[in-house]
């Protein structure tokens, strides 16, 4: 795409998407930091996301300001308008995915100290494995306006969803079979539903780079397998 | 215990983005077919066709030397004052073809008003500026002619400001002030069609605010088309928006679709300023 006649507005979407891609930058090495932490029980580790949030929430502030006074200023009209826009619904996304990591953290940090069968932790790391990729995938998605790649990060949302109540289920049979269990896995539940959440951004991102890249908004109904909600215990029936 | 989960949900398929909604009932006040013009030899219109929605305002964007001020001044015959600049193809108005030489042009004027750039109040009283149409193409009394002068005002948004100096001179109102007039001396003809060349380009942001106010009001009873160099102002104020370049329609829609999300790339790179 050609320049605009007027040179600093293109300086000004360039600083926004790449006040964007560093925000994006330090999502990756958050949750990627908060997986390690917990499998290794790096209390240090996990301190260094809770630390890496602040520098999130500024970027994200940096993002809104530029993206309003590019507003205010330039006018901007079709894909410039949208790429503004797009930044600022990102930019949210991305916040909100580093307070999810930032929560992960401090949940490792409560429960760094006892010891667990590493089996427990196991099936979560899978979970927030797949969610990196989608993470990885879509902030590329957006990086190069590919919308193909972005729909199928949209597309595979649903797989995290399966996961998430399969290991909803999994911690819940850890706890039934052993009360002592129950502190780390109420723990772990509510770290496995950050990470679910982390993939529900994606998600939404995904959409955006839809909207950035079509002018179109996604408007089909997302794909969706959470079914943890639902899941329940059941007191067995006496033999008769 | 044991543990309960329902079975799986199936998972949805994308739905394609849902397509643009049909303009096919709206009707057309002026159809242009195959039109092409000329100032003497150099053809400054290439095989325009479209059509003005009734009681809509139609923008016309593009850089300038593009056609847009040719184009509007081919819509009332205007240029015909000039021998050397003719128009070749079809102007509907009402099905009728106004580039027929049979067509009555004072007639046709009155049917199709024009406004400029430049307010072009004449220098005469605020009350004469708006009745000197209306005195050309119709008898009219005294208590008939102050009621179309003060509905024409009215319509205009004028009235409140010159309604206690209806006899002072229309050049000492100020600019914007002026432009009203312009439009009130338009409106009082009762056209079907309003022709409006960059009305605001000479006016303050609160005078062009007022303009843009009066547009979005006069829709509701005549068909406008705008020429405008404003991009934004185009976006507020029309429901089409046609974009031209070197005498041609490169792109004609509706104006969310043009500033949105346009089809053409060079529409897209003049919307948003990449225009080289």
């Amino acid at each position: 795409m050609p320049d605009h006649i007027v040179a600093s507005f293109d300086a000004d979407l360039r600083q926004l998407r790449s006040a964007a891609a560093e925000m994006g930058g330090i999502c990756e090495k958050m949750l990627a930091e908060a997986v390690t932490a917990l499998v290794r029980r790096d209390a240090a580790l996990a301190q260094e996301v809770i630390k890496a949030d602040a520098r999130l929430d500024a970027l994200q502030r940096e993002v809104e300001e530029k993206a309003i006074m590019t507003i205010a200023r330039r006018q901007p009209m079709a894909m410039d308008l949208r790429d503004v826009v797009s930044a600022i619904r990102i930019s949210g996304d991305l916040e909100r995915i580093g307070d999810l990591a930032k929560n992960c953290a401090k949940r490792t940090l409560a429960i760094a100290d006892g010891f667990q069968a590493q089996r427990i932790v196991t099936g979560l790391q899978n979970m927030a494995d797949l969610v990196m990729r989608q993470l990885t995938d879509v902030l590329d998605a957006y990086a190069q306006r590919d919308l193909e790649r972005a729909m199928d990060v949209w597309r595979r949302d649903g797989s995290i969803d399966a996961l998430y109540t399969s290991l909803f289920r999994e911690l819940l049979t850890y706890m039934m079979e052993d009360p002592r269990n129950i502190t780390f896995c109420a723990h772990l539940l509510f770290y496995g539903k950050n990470v679910e959440r982390i993939g529900d951004h994606t998600t939404n991102i995904a959409e955006t780079v839809h909207y950035l890249v079509t002018g179109q908004a996604l408007s089909a109904e997302r794909p969706k397998d959470d079914r943890a909600s639902q899941a329940r215990l059941e007191p067995d029936q006496p033999a008769s | 215990m044991t543990l309960a989960v329902p079975e799986p949900v199936r998972l949805q398929a994308v739905a394609a983005p849902g397509a643009a909604p049909s303009r096919a009932q709206e009707m057309d006040r002026v159809q242009i077919r195959g039109l092409d013009f000329f100032y003497g030899a150099s053809r400054a219109l290439t095989g325009v066709s479209m059509g003005f929605r009734d009681r809509q305002v139609t923008a016309l964007i593009g850089p300038s030397g593009c056609g847009k001020s040719t184009l509007l001044r081919c819509l009332n015959r205007i240029y015909s004052l000039y021998p050397e600049q003719r128009a070749t193809g079809e102007i509907l108005l009402d099905g009728e073809n106004i580039l027929d030489p049979a067509t009555d042009l004072n007639e046709l004027r009155s049917r199709v008003g024009m406004v400029f750039q430049k307010p072009t109040p004449f220098p005469m009283s605020i009350y004469d500026n708006v009745a000197f149409g209306l005195r050309l193409t119709e008898r009219l009394g005294r208590a008939e002619m102050d009621a179309r002068v003060e509905e024409a005002l009215r319509k205009a948004a004028l009235w409140g400001e010159v309604k206690d100096k209806l006899r002072s001179q229309g050049t000492g109102l100020s600019g914007g002030q002026q432009q009203r007039l312009c439009i009130a001396r338009t409106i009082a003809q009762r056209p079907e069609v309003i022709l409006l060349d960059e009305p605001t380009s000479a006016l303050d942001p609160i005078s062009t605010g007022k303009i843009e106010e009066l547009i979005e009001q006069l829709k509701a009873e005549f068909t406008i088309a705008i020429v405008t160099h404003n991009m934004q102002q185009a976006a507020r104020i029309s429901q089409n928006t046609a974009f031209m370049y070197l005498g041609e329609i490169v792109e004609f829609g509706p104006t969310h679709q043009i500033f949105m999300n346009p089809t053409k790339k060079q529409t897209h790179d003049y919307v948003t300023g990449r225009f080289g």
